[in-house]
């Protein structure tokens, strides 16, 4: 069935595909698995096909305190893979769990969504990685170094003549999802997928770790952490097209910390910020959805009544990571409509859902970053031009707009205290080559502070001038400037939506986009308020 | 609903045990000299918080302890070098969550004992130190 949405030609990514597929289990026996781990007995009999070896981890973890049957030095290589029918090849996602009672197997949890990827065409497997769960911190290497050994496996079986698997695999259409610590691994293995060692461990295959070096398309972190582990090179940048899905009611991961991650994914290079690295990032925060939730077998940890009912979140889980995985694994690029704007999928969410999104396209250039210090702000270079704030008070700051650790991404804070007042941007149109690009993009959000009435959506004129003409937009003609969703602990989150004003309406008003002369931010759609930006760019 | 408490501290206890294979390479690619002994640092919890995502990240004073595993009573770390105890002599432990706020468990890191050559080839393994 096709869902109508705004665009009309796409379908629902979240609803089956026309695949079929079978779902096999893989493993390691013979696993010996006691009573307490009852759970995981499936391993122990894997299909006949799909027999994996063992890894040693132990220069990375060590295995917390439940009764397992393998040691650090042989941790077994097991999961679920749903297979489409067909000659293939198909491209791949695999998705990990993350920290959960090591009694409860969290690795069925993903099914759902590798069901409906494989009926897309789509090989997905949902990985064990239990043994590192408990009371431990700061093994998200190790789950990363497992999440990759996964990803061998496969090209094992993809290269080796009798399997059921060979030739069916496309290595160079990946797709790394993680949930959790499990979020957080999927970044570290981003980055340790390029490397040739890391520390005492060569990961050439001498030792029986790597290599890998896939062609990893994108990396997707559901309500990850950050920071847990960090590399001897400082906080790990994911190198590759990154995505991000988090709840405003998750009590567990309750600081929304991998909002660091995203901030540091693909930022602004201050040497050169005209140069892109190819890649985009993308987030979605979801009101009302909790920690647990993405995973179909773990309980609920918020408080009763506090989160959306489970069927909801996944829906959205499907919907969304739906759109991402048939953009970058089957070349619908059409789907990259939704990460643009969530406002396409909105036919497919569950009615009432509050989202609020951000997108970075690869081909951008940055009108104002922020990144340059602390001082008043200005028009960023090689744009060149002045910004004026009249009669709001505009300052760069390092806040934490989310929590969790200290950020050192800097954000424009504009108050305001009457209306009528703006922050005027004058932008030398020679240095801003406005036609090239499709949009103009604006990150900006509105915090819980007093000046900000409560529950209502913020709002404000966006206008552009070139020469004589300009064109105004009320910023909630483009999208919804959410108030922020009471969180279960801690201060509310302040999360910046994309506003995306197409360069097409700007030429419908005539507005000349090769000579744009300024854009403003005119605080006349409420009295008070305040509201944060993170950058202003032209892209597609 | 109230924000999660961090684990309560009952005892530290620092033991010296024999270094398995991934630790003496990590030693030799640290260059740690005089690393005799790999020094099990158990901590004893009043009681295991629940099993999260978040994670409690532990510190010696300003600190942080890279790595920490579950062991029946409670987490325990590793230390290669015992330059780490005389730096941190007598220094807090303190847990976090976020790097910014800190809680301080009002229990100090314990000294290591002195491992000799002598007594270097009589450690114990680290999986019996942890029974």
């Amino acid at each position: 069935m096709t869902v109508a949405n705004e665009r009309g030609e796409l379908r629902n990514p979240g609803l089956p595909g026309h695949e079929e597929f079978d779902t096999l289990i893989y493993g390691s026996p013979p696993l010996a698995y006691p009573a307490a781990l009852s759970q995981y007995v499936i391993y122990n009999t894997p299909d006949p096909a799909y027999v994996t070896g063992r890894i040693n981890i132990s220069a990375f973890a060590n295995l917390g305190s439940a009764p397992w049957p393998f040691a650090n030095t042989n941790v077994p290589l097991n999961g679920h893979i749903c297979i489409p029918r067909g000659r293939g090849p198909f491209p791949v996602a695999v998705f990990a769990h993350g920290n959960h009672t090591p009694t409860e197997n969290s690795t069925p949890g993903y099914l759902y969504l590798c069901e409906l990827l494989a009926s897309h065409g789509i090989i997905a497997a949902t990985i064990d990685v239990n043994f590192l769960n408990g009371f431990n911190s700061g093994e998200n290497d190790a789950r990363a170094i497992v999440h990759l050994e996964h990803l061998k496996q496969l090209r094992t079986w993809n290269s080796t003549a009798a399997h059921p698997l060979h030739g069916m695999v496309d290595l160079n259409r990946i797709l790394i999802v993680g949930h959790s610590r499990g979020g957080e691994a999927v970044g570290h293995a981003s980055f340790f997928n390029r490397l040739a060692a890391i520390g005492p461990v060569v990961l050439d295959g001498s030792a029986g770790l790597g290599p890998y070096r896939f062609g990893l398309t994108a990396v997707a972190a559901i309500a990850p952490t950050d920071r847990q582990f960090v590399p001897a090179t400082g906080p790990t940048v994911v190198p590759d097209s990154y995505f991000i899905i988090h709840g405003s009611q998750d009590a567990d991961v309750f600081t929304f910390e991998g909002y660091h991650t995203y901030a540091r994914a693909h930022a602004v290079d201050l040497a050169n910020p005209t140069v892109s690295d190819g890649k985009f990032k993308a987030m979605l925060w979801v009101h009302k959805a909790n920690h647990n939730q993405f995973n179909s077998v773990w309980a609920a940890e918020s408080a009763p009544g506090a989160a959306m009912p489970r069927p909801n979140q996944e829906r959205i889980a499907r919907v969304h990571l739906g759109a991402l995985a048939l953009a970058v694994l089957l070349d619908r690029r059409e789907y990259f409509a939704v990460l643009r704007d969530h406002a396409v999928a909105s036919a497919w969410d569950p009615a009432g859902t509050e989202l609020v999104s951000q997108y970075q396209d690869p081909q951008r250039i940055f009108v104002q970053h922020n990144q340059e210090g602390l001082a008043a702000p200005v028009v960023s270079l090689p744009v060149q031009g002045t910004v004026a704030a009249d009669g709001v008070a505009a300052a760069r700051q390092l806040t934490a707009l989310v929590g969790g650790f200290a950020t050192t991404t800097i954000t424009l804070r504009l108050a305001w205290n009457g209306a009528g007042t703006r922050l005027l941007l004058r932008v030398d149109p020679a240095t801003l080559p406005a036609e090239r690009y499709k949009v103009i993009a604006l990150r900006v959000g509105q915090s819980n502070e007093a000046a900000n009435t409560a529950s209502r959506d913020q709002d404000f004129t966006l206008e552009v001038s070139s020469g004589s003409r300009t064109a105004a937009f009320p910023a909630s003609s483009l999208h919804r400037l959410l108030f922020p969703d009471p969180p279960p602990f801690g201060p509310a989150k302040i999360v910046m939506q994309t506003l995306r004003l197409p360069v097409a309406r700007l030429v419908e008003r005539g507005v000349d986009p090769s000579d744009l002369r300024s854009i403003a931010l005119v605080f006349d759609r409420r009295q008070t308020g305040v509201v944060y930006t993170g950058d202003l760019q032209c892209t597609n | 609903m109230p924000l999660p408490e961090p684990p309560k501290i009952a005892a530290v206890e620092v033991v010296p045990a024999q270094p398995s294979e991934a630790d003496r390479a990590a030693i030799a690619h640290a260059g740690v000299k005089d690393a005799k002994a790999v020094y099990v640092v158990k901590v004893r919890l009043k009681a295991k918080p629940p099993v999260t995502s978040m994670s409690w990240a532990l510190y010696v004073d300003d600190e942080r302890v890279a790595k920490y595993w579950e062991y029946t009573d409670g987490i325990y770390f590793t230390v290669f070098d015992p330059q780490f105890f005389t730096r941190n002599q007598g220094k807090r432990l303190r847990f976090s969550y976020n790097g910014t706020d800190f809680f301080d468990t009002g229990v100090d890191l314990a000294p290591a004992p002195s491992v000799t050559d002598s007594n270097a080839t009589r450690l114990p393994l680290q999986a019996d130190v942890l029974k």
